[in-house]
């Protein structure tokens, strides 16, 4: 790897390979002949396979998203393309635009039917960059990985169980943990809102991508690169996006979700501090009291602090002018002894 | 004529082109040393708790204001932002021009400082920079520039301490905090701070990061990385994506106490505008200021939209200069 560096023959050779193949393909457009599913991507994984070891780890991780955007970025352009080839002669351009906009919204509802492969899912990927986000966020703020809280058991009867009262004598524990698992349920469903919101708004979005294609053929002009259809389809997501999420829906969707997360935490918070004070350990609730009462105590010091700085100069000025008037009192009060005696 | 006639040969090239550019992109990625940020010579003239008040060097042959400048930066991102390249430093320019620049680095609040709030900040060492500036030049007034949150945090002091400051600049400074274009301020409307600094005591950087990328999360999560790609091969632009890319999820901790009260106080009651920003005992009114206000905002900006920041000349009685910027 070191001598060819890690743009090496064999690379090469598959993109040629890659190319090739859609050279026969181009040819070979109605066909009927299969075309393999998305070689470049495969091979671009290969390769990132055995380079990426090497590399540190924010390296690794900044390549990676440029990756992950390559992808999604050829895969819209694959997507297109393939139904434009499969289908545009055979039919009028907005009936296969109609069908692949189609496509991609069954991809948001959460119905892919792209002839069996995930193609069309990955595509959508693109739109789970803020819920990824989100996740991401929530990890960071966790002992374990990824957002667990989405993956614990709820539905069905969970919660009707959760608000029987406590029996016995454990009935305080059971309350707090049936506190604790409401806490999640909300978080769930808050949770769910926030990504149904997400779902509508790639719906809305495909429409838009719809509407946007036919003022460029209005313009009389064609999107004839994947990067040039990856922008537009970008700048009307951010449209999209940027619309819906100023609306009061979208507000209180936000709030909940935020909420519900420090509700569940909070929770949790609450039953660590119980389980510190039992092994008689300083809880977090202990420490913030201190933490305030400290920083109290600090902002007192340092304001008199100040003020005995000012009173010093202040003294030391009056200090400084006295000299000056001391001598004529001094005679003064020579001349008023001398006058005594 | 189709709409979308993506020729299958062009696609191969694009992909060939985007795979070779990620290739050559390693190798620089991996070529590339520590990345640095903040260009300008400094000295540490002050220092308290986690904050440390810089003064920057300044270039020979140039002559220098005999009135020092303050920059106040936000506490939400780091304050090399200013100086983050040579060919791209506020500070650089001021320095060329003739500016004695100082500048707080607020550092990195850890757990302990959970209970700073607004007045620590304002009233405590803002006010404690400003005055060991005076005191190092024997003056009673110096010049204030404060960015972003920063710029809100100077309208507070001069507002409080008007004898203190002889100019005061404030770039892309929110004072309207209730704009209808203003994202952030909508999507806090319903959040429950107290809760969420109850639970977390200090807020992570992580969750604001979160709330930025979320304002535009195609673009700045994903378009950003195909753009990046066009770059990869030029060394020098690498680095500078790179620098900011340090820069943007470089987010301190915020002070719990600081944040909840910023997002009560400003983003859900707007407290410039209502008269309702109470910083200990003081009651802030932005109408007490009376020097010269130059006001910078971006026309374009998703984070404090213009007109969020175009209020000061409406409610203060300082003659103020509002300066747009494309």
């Amino acid at each position: 790897m070191s001598e060819q560096g890690f743009w090496n023959q064999e690379w090469m050779e598959i993109q040629q390979k890659y190319w090739q193949n859609w050279s026969d393909f181009s040819r070979q457009a109605l066909g009927g002949k299969a075309v393999p599913k998305s070689p470049w991507e495969n091979a671009m994984e290969h390769w990132w396979q055995v380079v990426s070891p090497a590399a540190p780890d924010m390296t690794r991780d900044f390549m990676d998203k440029m990756m992950n955007q390559g992808k999604a970025l050829f895969h819209m352009a694959d997507e297109f393309s393939r139904n434009f080839q499969e289908n545009g002669a055979a039919t009028e351009w907005n009936d296969v635009m109609s069908k692949t906009f189609a496509d991609m919204k069954q991809g948001f509802m959460g119905m892919p039917e792209a002839g069996g492969d995930d193609a069309l899912h990955k595509m959508m990927a693109f739109w789970e960059m803020p819920l990824d986000n989100w996740q991401r966020m929530v990890s960071s703020l966790s002992l374990m990985p990824g957002d667990m809280l989405c993956n614990m058991p709820h539905g069905g009867h969970l919660e009707r169980f959760l608000s029987a009262p406590g029996l016995g004598y454990t009935r305080e524990e059971q309350g707090q943990q049936q506190q604790m698992m409401l806490k999640v349920l909300e978080y769930q469903q808050a949770l769910q809102d926030y990504m149904q919101f997400f779902s509508n708004l790639g719906v809305l979005a495909v429409d838009r991508m719809q509407t946007r294609v036919g003022e460029i053929v209005a313009d009389g002009k064609q999107i004839d690169s994947a990067r040039q259809l990856y922008d537009t389809w970008v700048g009307v997501c951010e449209e999209a996006y940027g619309e819906q999420v100023m609306t009061p829906e979208y507000a209180k969707i936000h709030g909940r979700l935020v909420n519900a997360l420090m509700g569940v935490k909070h929770e949790m918070a609450v039953m660590v501090d119980e389980s510190l004070g039992a092994m008689n350990m300083p809880t977090r609730t202990e420490l913030r009291t201190l933490q305030t009462r400290m920083q109290e105590n600090r902002r007192e010091i340092k304001g008199l602090k100040a003020e005995i700085a000012e009173l010093k100069a202040a003294l030391a000025s009056q200090v400084a002018a006295k000299p000056k008037a001391a001598p004529r009192k001094k005679a003064a009060v020579k001349k008023k002894a001398a006058a005594k005696r | 004529m189709f709409p979308i006639d993506i020729r299958p040969d062009k696609l191969a090239e694009e992909m060939a082109d985007y795979s070779r550019k990620l290739g050559k992109g390693v190798e620089n990625l991996l070529n590339s040393e520590q990345i640095d940020t903040g260009v300008s010579p400094k000295e540490a003239v002050y220092t308290e708790d986690k904050f440390t008040l810089y003064r920057y060097t300044a270039p020979e042959g140039v002559k220098q204001n005999s009135v020092p400048l303050l920059i106040i930066y936000a506490l939400v991102n780091r304050p090399y932002m200013t100086d983050i390249q040579e060919n791209r430093s506020t500070i650089k320019n001021l320095l060329a021009a003739g500016q004695d620049v100082y500048l707080i680095d607020w550092g990195y609040p850890d757990g302990a400082d959970n209970s700073l709030t607004l007045d620590d900040y304002i009233n405590g060492y803002i006010d404690r920079c400003v005055d060991v500036i005076r005191q190092r030049h024997g003056l009673d007034k110096i010049n204030i520039l404060g960015i972003c949150q920063g710029g809100t945090f100077s309208l507070c002091y001069t507002s409080l301490h008007q004898e203190k400051v002889k100019n005061l600049v404030t770039m892309v400074t929110p004072v309207d905090f209730k704009t209808p274009d203003n994202m952030l301020s909508a999507w806090v409307q319903h959040m429950d701070v107290d809760l969420l600094v109850d639970t977390l005591g200090n807020v992570p950087g992580e969750l604001l990061n979160w709330t930025f990328l979320s304002l535009k999360p195609f673009s700045l999560t994903g378009q950003k990385y195909v753009n990046m790609v066009d770059v990869l091969d030029d060394e020098d632009k690498l680095k500078n994506f790179l620098r900011m890319e340090k820069w943007i999820f470089d987010s301190p901790d915020q002070a719990g106490e600081t944040f909840r009260q910023f997002i009560k106080e400003f983003y859900q009651e707007n407290g410039f505008l209502n008269g309702t920003v109470k910083l200990g005992e003081h009651l802030v009114d932005l109408k007490n200021i009376s020097c010269p206000v130059l006001n910078i905002f971006a026309e374009q900006d998703h984070l404090v939209p213009p007109d969020a920041s175009v209020a000061p000349q409406e409610n203060s009685t300082s003659a103020s200069i509002p300066l747009s910027a494309r």
